[in-house]
């Protein structure tokens, strides 16, 4: 009898249920086939599957990472297509649609102020006052919101965050057309925070953590945006 | 969002984030012994995983999430060695000789490590990918021809060649660490 027969007996794939009985016949029969089946069984057995290889942290890390955004994209795939009126909703489209009007505003407004004023924006390049008082105003709406954010009711909480996020994500590039790249990064620092917050299987003790993290987040800055304006006034 | 999953059964985030902590080195494994190429190895874990949060809710509940994606990784695998390799699993007419030590195989089995790993190295492509399926992750011969686009025959032999090589070379590596 062949190796390849017994080895398809071996693997129980690929041999007849009569194929397979005279092979069982030949091994119970025969010694030197029955031998023959020991060594090969012995050598298939040496094959078996070693220690897995070590993976390195940064490609585990991002195997993390692909189903952090792709479960973040589904949020939001999921919240765009509903239309059913709503007025919580309503009140917060209202409050969005207001915010990206004056966002819109103030990036007009001081994309076109090199024109007027080149020589001025070339020596000062603090952010306007006006832009500082815009940002100021929403990240004390944020600090708000997020004191009253339901942090046991996944669904809301998820809902209120992912609408923070594009606020945030709104003023982060008003900041850099107003060559506040520090502003920026500030508040695109935020957004990590904000889509952790955000997952749907957060436990209610971390969203209450994340939550203290962020208002006192956005304290800091509020406070340094204030010494800054006040020392802008004073040097003025 | 939670109650929904938790509802229909389908893994959460979390049920993810937690196979691939424990069992990624497995699916990483698996995948570098079918393509021998670790970016490729990587990307098919990637695919996989991707591609198994996207129909989460076909997910067996009864079943192992990470058994499930292993399964996925290896098809992700077997799918990029195609398109990087086209004619990989293009039936061979004759036994083919082993050429000994190139470069690529030197390489590979430096990423791979010894024993099993490094004889894999000396296998065709149709070899090494029909033994891994079959002795490793015990495919059955029908599955292994239809995820390669073979029949059964084709597959037996290669796997006929594939154990005739390796128990060469293993008893060749055994006898070098003695």
């Amino acid at each position: 009898m062949n190796d390849d027969t017994l080895l398809l007996y071996y693997y129980n794939d690929g041999l007849s249920t009569r194929e397979r009985r005279q092979v069982d016949a030949a091994i119970n029969t025969d010694p030197d086939i029955a031998a023959q089946y020991e060594a090969l069984c012995q050598q298939l057995n040496a094959m078996d599957d070693p220690e897995p290889h070590a993976v390195p942290s940064h490609m585990v890390q991002r195997w993390h990472d692909s189903i952090d955004r792709a479960a973040q994209q589904d949020l939001v795939s999921q919240r765009q297509p509903s239309r059913s009126f709503n007025l919580f909703s309503f009140a917060w489209g209202a409050a969005f649609a207001a915010t990206l009007a004056i966002g819109i505003s103030i990036g007009v407004y001081f994309s076109a102020a090199p024109l007027t004023a080149p020589t001025v924006i070339a020596e000062n390049l603090a952010p306007p006052a006006a832009f500082t008082r815009g940002v100021s105003m929403y990240l004390r709406d944020t600090h708000q919101e997020l004191a009253t954010l339901p942090v046991a009711t996944a669904a809301e909480r998820t809902t209120l965050v992912l609408q923070i996020i594009e606020q945030n994500r709104l003023f982060e590039r008003a900041a850099e057309q107003n060559n506040s790249q520090s502003l920026a990064r500030v508040l695109r620092a935020f957004e990590p925070i904000l889509l952790r917050l955000a997952a749907d299987d957060i436990a209610p003790e971390d969203a209450e953590a994340l939550r203290a993290q962020l208002a006192f987040e956005l304290n800091v800055m509020l406070t340094k945006i204030a010494r800054d304006s006040s020392n802008n006034s004073q040097s003025t | 969002m939670a109650a929904i999953l938790q509802s229909t059964g389908a893994p959460t985030q979390a049920d993810f984030h937690a196979a691939i902590s424990d069992r990624s080195d497995r699916w990483f494994s698996a995948c570098l012994k079918i393509t021998r190429n670790r970016d490729l190895a990587e990307d098919a874990v990637q695919d996989a995983l991707l591609s198994a949060w996207n129909k989460r809710h076909q997910f067996d509940s009864s079943a192992r999430l990470d058994t499930w994606i292993h399964r996925i990784a290896i098809n992700a695998a077997l799918q990029l060695l195609r398109k990087t390799r086209p004619n990989a699993f293009e039936p061979l007419d004759s036994e083919i000789a082993d050429h000994g030590d190139t470069p690529e195989s030197v390489q590979a089995e430096q990423e791979l490590g010894r024993d099993l790993s490094a004889a894999l190295t000396h296998l065709t492509e149709i070899e090494r990918v029909c033994f891994v399926l079959k002795h490793l992750e015990q495919w059955r011969l029908k599955e292994i021809g239809d995820e390669i686009g073979a029949n059964v025959g084709t597959v037996k032999q290669a796997i006929f060649r594939a154990v005739r090589k390796l128990r060469v070379r293993m008893a060749g590596l055994q006898g070098e660490t003695i």
